[in-house]
């Protein structure tokens, strides 16, 4: 068996019941849902591995030098991850729309059966 | 002038679209003359950084803030970089032009602004040196293409575009495990630094990073099976926009997977992705070719010889071996030539005439005889007919794959090949031999950037030896990982 | 039966992939120092950009580069949206004004929603927060308004051109950079012109980044508020 954090472990999980959300159902927002669920996750996992055990917030007022904070790469790569995400998220939003629009439904199988 | 101010090739295209809103405030007939302009500026900067690399032979090394690698992120313009730097700016322009006559759904102010933007992402892709840095400009890249696949807004285009959403969503996320992964075994960003430290990580973590990161971009560069989107979204995006998708978008996520490949070398675990990548590169070219052979759109048809082609390239990369990489630099470019002519001619024969399934094609040698004379090149050249340029490239690859103890994945290859000949020999023939018609009026820009491209074919074609320099020289750039990494001013921290 | 084996299918793929990404995790220890860059941006980061918030500076300064690319990401998705949503005519369709508390502590709150959006995007360099969460904030301000009310409309002409123009803003900044110091987004503010240099932990520091944070807050609250615009509103025959 293999052993990792408990951090590890449910930033992993978060990002298998993502993909699982994307792969099994049938409803458009679902899917998107599970994409962002999956994101969510993929953060998590970032933030986790810059964390170091004991140590704060690298902002570095009194009482925090450069030895008692963590590591501030990864929060910054979360932060464009996470604008990114909301960027794909709002693109998607729009396509749904349309798609509603052109179909009437947002169920995939729908749709694939009246494009024929 | 200043090495630095190569930063411009990302800095116009972005200015340039934040402008265009003022420019739409002011005139709205301005946008389309500004997207041409804009276009051709970056021509210029792109042949001006051609002309340095090529000429001092050295890498040029942009850093942003100021800051020496890793500590700032840098852009590497390396002879890769330059020749496809230029390439891209090129073919823009081309596009530009070509856009003004084929794009008429509104709002044409956004579509300039993605049109520069897309141009901006695979640019920014083939130039970063950072591993985050390539993240964002990837999905730059990935997001205007979304908007730009569902832009004519009908059933197909939203579903193509719904389709390349979710795969791309999908690598998107392995990619930042990926560099999630090697950011934790590393404690860096920056490749060349990666390149240094790869020797010394736990080769699991190596391994399965290596192979997220490829994962994610196989979305980008169309290998099987992340390709599902590829073909819908061709045949739904404006016809300008499926040639910068093929002649570009996916040379930019192919350039990436091999760089970061050739960046790992030293990892012990690296063959098994070599052969994971080989394995899917050969899959993507035989099943895109027999899914060619059966359609009846030409610009579909032509997007799955474009799959099957790019798997080829990645065949190429994946091969593990310097005559490979430089055997697929240079079917990038040929490739990059020939299906910008292919869709630009199919394009404008879908304007003109309303469709581009292969009935409209009957007759076409009579009704546009240009622009079948030009889809007629590209198509011998794609089969790989000698003394067409794609020959050579093919030939190089076919040698470079059997030395590299491929000969199953030349076989296959070669066996798809004869399938494309098949499918791109019946176009040619509707084209000339079959149906009639009245003559139509041919646009005289676009049948001289017809003509240049064809022009273009026939001189690689009997005077390879210039391309293929310039393609050594871009693939060493890939492949010789220790001349890149002694190339970056490192200001060893921690190492 | 089929979409029985179809989840199962899919619970097993997923799992093999779980176990093979958490197996690598397994090689990346959790919780122990692993810093190679990040412990000279701590080192440094007052010294070199004058903040105290060390992720600010690498996002905005050390890796302005990638700030520089989300900045437009985001401007894509507001075009995007923009682009795959236009119609001749939109208006808005809601039928319902909101309750009285809704509409009353809307006018009484929205300026203070927008003052505490620009405290947040201005106190970037010391502060957690920064540009995005800023601009989200003033986002919400106008989400209120739309909620509230049911003919209130953003100016879009205006927002569209202050959106352009603050966009052009920050690459100018870059490209004052490149000029005074040689370098796309140097941070000249700081390190030529060294202003605020005694002011560490002060507003009054921090290099361009208050400057950039501002910008990005603008920009951000005009994008999110145009997406929010253009999804609201339906389209309407004449």
């Amino acid at each position: 068996m293999i052993h990792i954090s408990v951090y590890y472990f449910g930033a992993i999980s978060l990002i298998l019941i993502g993909l699982y959300a994307v792969l099994v159902k049938k409803n458009l927002l679902k899917m998107l849902i599970g994409l962002s669920i999956m994101e969510t996750g993929v953060n998590l996992l970032l933030i986790s591995v810059g964390y170091i055990s004991g140590r704060s917030a690298p902002i570095l007022s009194e009482g925090v030098g450069p030895n008692q904070a963590v590591d501030p790469i990864p929060q910054a790569l979360v932060l464009t991850a996470i604008v990114i995400g909301v960027a794909t998220t709002a693109m998607a939003l729009s396509v749904a729309i349309i798609l509603y629009e052109k179909y009437g439904t947002l169920n995939v199988e729908e749709i694939r059966r009246l494009r024929g | 002038m200043n090495g630095q101010y190569a930063a411009l090739i990302i800095a116009l295209p972005l200015v340039s679209a934040f402008f265009v809103p003022v420019i739409k405030a002011i005139s709205k007939k301005a946008v389309m003359p500004f997207l041409l302009l804009v276009t051709l500026a970056q021509v210029g900067i792109a042949g001006w950084v051609f002309n340095e690399v090529y000429t001092s032979d050295k890498p040029i090394i942009v850093m942003a803030g100021g800051w020496r690698p890793p500590v700032g992120i840098n852009l590497y313009i390396g002879h890769f970089a330059a020749l496809f730097v230029l390439i891209i700016a090129v073919i823009s322009f081309f596009m530009a032009y070509f856009s003004i006559k084929a794009v008429k759904v509104e709002p044409l102010d956004k579509y300039a602004m993605l049109f520069l933007l897309l141009m901006l992402g695979a640019t920014g892709m083939i130039a970063t040196g950072d591993i985050f840095n390539l993240f964002v400009f990837m999905e730059i890249t990935a997001i205007t293409a979304y908007a730009l696949t569902a832009y004519n807004k009908t059933g197909e285009a939203a579903e193509a575009s719904m389709k390349y959403m979710i795969l791309g969503g999908i690598g998107s996320s392995f990619f930042l495990i990926g560099i999630a992964l090697i950011y934790g075994a590393t404690g860096t960003l920056n490749m060349a630094q990666i390149a240094q430290l790869a020797g010394n990580i736990n080769p699991t973590v190596a391994q399965v990073g290596l192979a997220l990161l490829i994962f994610g971009l196989a979305v980008e560069a169309e290998l099987f099976p992340l390709n599902a989107w590829a073909p819908d979204a061709y045949q739904a995006a404006p016809h300008p926009i499926t040639v910068m998708f093929s002649a570009f978008v996916v040379k930019a996520g192919l350039y990436a997977a091999a760089r970061l490949l050739y960046l790992m070398q030293a990892v012990s675990t690296w063959h098994s992705v070599l052969r994971l990548l080989v394995i899917m590169a050969v899959l993507t070219v035989v099943v895109a070719e027999f899914s060619a052979l059966r359609q009846r759109d030409v610009k579909r048809m032509i997007a799955y010889s474009s799959i099957s082609q790019v798997g080829m390239i990645a065949f190429a990369l994946a091969l593990g071996s310097q005559a490979g990489v430089d055997a697929g630099v240079f079917h990038m470019v040929n490739h990059a030539i020939v299906k910008a002519l292919l869709f630009l001619g199919v394009g404008y024969v879908g304007i003109k005439l309303g469709g581009t399934t292969l009935e409209d094609f009957e007759g076409l040698g009579r009704r546009m005889p240009l622009t079948a004379f030009a889809i007629t090149v590209g198509s011998l050249s794609a089969v790989g007919i000698p003394l067409f340029n794609i020959f050579w490239s093919k030939v190089r690859i076919m040698l470079a794959g059997v030395s590299a103890g491929y000969t199953w994945g030349v076989a296959l290859i070669l066996g798809a090949s004869v399938v494309e000949a098949v499918y791109y020999l019946r176009l040619i023939h509707r084209i000339w031999f079959a149906g009639g018609g009245e003559r139509l009026s041919e646009s005289f820009a676009l049948g001289a950037i017809m003509l240049f491209l064809v022009a273009l074919i026939l001189v690689i074609g009997f005077y390879p030896n210039y391309a293929w320099s310039l393609a050594q020289k871009a693939g060493a750039d890939i492949f010789d990982v220790t001349r890149y990494v002694s190339n970056v001013p490192l200001m060893g921290v921690g190492a | 039966m089929v979409s029985v084996l179809k989840r199962s299918l899919a619970i097993i793929t997923l799992l093999i992939i779980g176990y093979w990404i958490a197996q690598a995790f397994a090689g990346v220890p959790f919780g122990q120092d692993k810093m190679l860059v990040g412990q000279y941006y701590l080192n440094n980061v007052k010294a070199q950009t004058g903040a105290v918030n060390a992720v600010t500076a690498v996002v905005v300064n050390y890796r302005g580069f990638d700030t520089l690319g989300e900045v437009t990401v985001l401007f894509i998705a507001s075009t995007g949206v923009g682009a795959l949503l236009w119609k001749r005519k939109k208006e808005r369709t809601a039928r319902t004004e909101g309750s009285i508390v809704l509409t009353t502590g809307t006018r009484y709150l929205f300026p203070f929603v927008l003052i505490f959006g620009a405290y947040i995007f201005i106190h970037g360099h010391l502060t957690p927060g920064g540009g995005f969460p800023g601009g989200a904030t003033i986002a919400t301000g106008f989400l209120l308004l739309y909620m509230a009310f049911i003919v209130y409309e953003i100016p879009h002409k205006g927002f569209e051109v202050a959106e352009g123009l603050v966009g052009m803003g920050y690459v100018i900044v870059g490209l004052i950079g490149l000029m005074i110091g040689g370098y796309f987004l140097f941070d000249w503010i700081w390190q030529t012109w060294q202003l605020g240099t005694n002011n560490i932990g002060r507003l009054l520091s921090g290099g361009f980044i208050p400057v950039i944070y501002t910008i990005i807050g603008l920009k951000v609250g005009t994008e999110l508020s145009g997406i929010i615009d253009n999804m609201i509103k339906e389209e309407v025959r004449e």
